[in-house]
């Protein structure tokens, strides 16, 4: 009996601690200027001065707490994000950045309940686009239209960007990071079969068929989350039926049903029935699909650039990228190059200090730090691109040389029928002769895309 | 003052669990009772469309395809682990060597997390590196082995596989519970009276063996009613829905598509449901509780 009343006794001291060292306030050293009286002697007369001197004090402050959630789940960029957060700090002591990795996925899913919680993150990376828009809209992302013009950043960033980021005359994100995507080919299989880069449709069918001929496949993909097969949609669109159509297919005010939706499918049809694709595609997630390409047994991969997190050193020296084939050289070409960057919750508790570290992801340091340790294209114009790698400068070339620059299939579009499309192109891709299945398909997409846009 | 405490200190006990039950329970029943007629897309304040949400979801392809694999998935459910389950507890039940690590193994799946299941199989069903493809090929059986998850008349059997031989350990556990709680003299007597193996097994054990059985059956239904884990892992409902069941179905409409009502509406329907069985189930035990 006495001792269970010990046992007690030291699980509530040790809950008390807790609880304690939770509370205790961190220590800030600061410099602050004092004023004195001092007594001071002169030639004998005892005189009062008033001086004013630096002293350095410790203060008992509490730092300024900051809540910073991130997707950043990939290793790679993982550690670049939470090296920033660091550097911050270092910079700015007073701020103290509780700062989360959430998976991805999970966290597209856990989004909407951190921005409608009495006490959301106050700062959140996100996609630029219709999905920040969303957000925008629904009041839920603070205008810091502000700190752009503090930090000068309407003069440093590119019209586009700022235009991505405005609504309404007024700024609401802040574009950090882009990439491109492109058709990645490991070099040495492409030079053993002495095959060159193609730049046109027929010519990309011939080296398909070149690396069929020599028992490599020709495209891996891995569709288990179904997105890569949006990039294939994208393209095959775009080229076909140029980016403006495009588009407008995503804002809703193209229908699904129309022909040229269909000549898409046609294009995918013969690449599909060809059997250029890695088998059992669905089985594996994107970089799963990967084990291929980097053992060579797989030829090319369209992609983003972040396909280099995921590949081992020795790939990395053997890779390169092409531009997705013109189909039809009357038509603009258009490009996905998907763009991140952070915003602060409108709810947010501690704008002052969101302000500041968003000022700080902004700022030429971070995104040089960046784009140096991951390689992607930063926003500021202030960045020195001579520091830029080879991959990079052709990256850069490849979408100054674009007409149009599109986001992402489920990036431009409502997330609900990104996710219905998505699903009609895996049903397309397990049996795809099956053309009466498509129609039909498409109908149902269509509708439900009248319904999601409101246009009934 | 006594007799007065005596009659409340039950209540003031029970209070606690009660309030707990109402907040975490009751009161989100209701609540997706509620939003499962609203439009509410997780964001904005929920607005009133009446029965709108299941209009649309009785025109739905995908809600009746998950509602038909989960069909799929109960018929198997309650049919191939009872057995494989009841025939295991049969065999292990009597005094054969190595008795106790036959049991151990054969429960041991079921100590395994679902999600842990589901990535050690998903490894297992990989359709080029893959244990079972490369054993398939291995022995000269296929010439390649299919894509157990991509192959859209595939994924779900493939995941229901899993879900068995995860359940037989847990029904053989139930079965080999009850068979222990039965008198030894009954089989004896049925012995002398000159009955045979099989009718000792048809005529005594297994209307003595019926608790159980109802018991495991129900839980099997109900099991099977609330598969997510192993789609949500291994297929996430691919490809193309093929293995999609109602639980995944409304958490991919709720958190990937962001549509909380429709999403509530498939709860409802899936909750009515379960308690077809649920009253089934109840009904069961309160006949047998009355009549002892």
């Amino acid at each position: 009996m006495y001792r269970k009343k010990i046992f007690i006794l030291i699980a509530v001291v040790m809950l008390f601690s807790l609880i304690l060292s939770a509370c205790e306030p961190e220590r800030i050293v600061e410099t602050v200027v004092e004023t004195v009286i001092e007594t001071v002697v002169v030639e004998g007369e005892t005189v009062e001065v008033v001086v004013e001197r630096e002293v350095e004090v410790e203060v008992l402050r509490d730092k300024e707490v900051l809540i910073y959630n991130s997707y950043a789940s990939d290793p790679a960029p993982r550690e670049a994000d939470a090296e920033i957060v660091e550097m911050f700090m270092d910079e700015f002591p007073q701020y103290d950045v509780i700062h989360s990795t959430i998976f991805h996925e999970d966290f597209k899913q856990a989004i909407r309940a951190y921005l409608t919680a009495s006490t959301p993150p106050d700062v959140l990376t996100w996609f630029a686009g219709e999905r920040a828009r969303f957000f925008i809209d629904n009041d839920q992302i603070m205008d810091i239209s502000d700190v752009w013009e503090s930090e000068g950043w309407l003069e440093d960033y590119p019209a586009g960007f700022r235009a991505l980021s405005s609504v309404g005359g007024n700024q609401y994100f802040l574009p950090t990071s882009w990439y491109w995507w492109a058709v990645y080919y490991r070099v040495s299989v492409f030079e053993d079969l002495g095959i060159e880069p193609p730049t046109t449709w027929d010519e990309f069918i011939e080296v398909c068929e070149t690396l069929k001929a020599n028992d490599i496949i020709p495209i891996t993909i891995g569709t288990k989350y179904r997105w890569t097969t949006g990039a294939w949609f994208d393209y095959l669109n775009m080229r076909i039926n140029g980016p403006e159509f495009h588009i407008d297919l995503m804002l809703g005010k193209e229908s699904y049903e129309d022909e040229r939706v269909l000549a898409v499918f046609d294009a995918w049809r013969d690449l599909l029935e060809n059997d250029y694709f890695l088998e059992d595609a669905a089985a594996y997630s994107w970089s799963e699909a990967l084990e291929p390409f980097i053992t060579g047994e797989a030829g090319m991969y369209l992609m983003g650039d972040f396909i280099r997190d995921s590949l081992p050193p020795d790939v990395i020296d053997d890779l390169d990228f092409f531009r997705f084939p013109i189909m039809d050289p009357n038509v603009p070409i258009g490009e996905d190059a998907p763009t991140d960057g952070y915003f602060i919750a409108a709810n947010s508790q501690n704008p002052e200090a969101a302000k500041a570290f968003l000022a700080y992801l902004g700022s030429v340091e971070a995104q040089t730090y960046n784009a140096e340790k991951l390689g992607r294209l930063p926003t500021h114009t202030g960045v020195d691109r001579s520091m830029f790698n080879e991959a990079q400068q052709k990256g850069l070339a490849l979408i100054d040389g674009a007409d149009y620059v599109a986001q992402f299939y489920d990036r431009d579009t409502r997330p609900e029928v990104a996710d219905m499309g998505m699903n009609v192109f895996m049903e397309f891709w397990d049996n795809p002769g099956d053309t009466a299945r498509l129609t039909q398909l498409l109908a149902e997409l269509d509708a439900y895309r009248i319904e999601v846009f409101g246009l009934e | 003052m006594v007799r007065l405490r005596r009659n409340f200190l039950p209540f003031l006990f029970l209070a606690i669990p009660i309030l707990i039950y109402i907040v975490w329970v009751i009161g989100p029943m209701f609540y997706t009772f509620y939003l499962s007629l609203t439009n509410w897309d997780g964001l904005t304040t929920p607005t009133f469309i009446g029965f709108r949400n299941y209009q649309r979801l009785f025109n739905d392809s995908v809600f009746f395809l998950s509602l038909t694999n989960n069909m799929k998935w109960l018929v198997s459910f309650v049919t191939i682990p009872v057995v494989l389950g009841l025939g295991l507890a049969m065999i292990l039940n009597r005094a054969i060597p190595g008795e106790k690590i036959f049991k151990m193994s054969f429960y041991l799946p079921m100590v395994l997390a679902m999600v842990v299941s589901g990535l050690i199989w998903g490894w297992m069903y990989h359709p080029r590196g893959g244990l079972i493809n490369n054993v398939l090929v291995g022995i000269g059986l296929l010439e390649r082995g299919p894509g157990w998850l991509s192959d859209r008349s595939l994924a779900l059997w493939s995941i229901i596989i899993v879900a068995i031989w995860r359940q037989v350990g847990y029904v053989m556990v139930l079965y080999l519970a009850g068979l222990k709680s039965i008198n030894p003299e009954f089989l004896e007597a049925a012995k002398i009276d000159g009955a045979n193996d099989w009718k000792v097994f048809q005529k005594v054990l297994m209307p003595l063996l019926m608790p159980v059985t109802v018991i495991v059956l129900v839980i099997s239904v109900i099991d099977s009613l609330r598969a997510f884990d192993l789609v949500s892992v291994m297929t996430r409902g691919g490809p193309a829905n093929a293995s999609s069941v109602l639980a995944n179905y409304l958490y991919i409409q709720a958190f990937n598509n962001y549509r909380m009502g429709y999403a509530a509406a498939i709860a409802v329907i899936l909750f009515l449901i379960s308690l077809v069985f649920i009253f089934i189930y109840l009904w069961q035990v309160m006949k047998n509780e009355l009549e002892y």
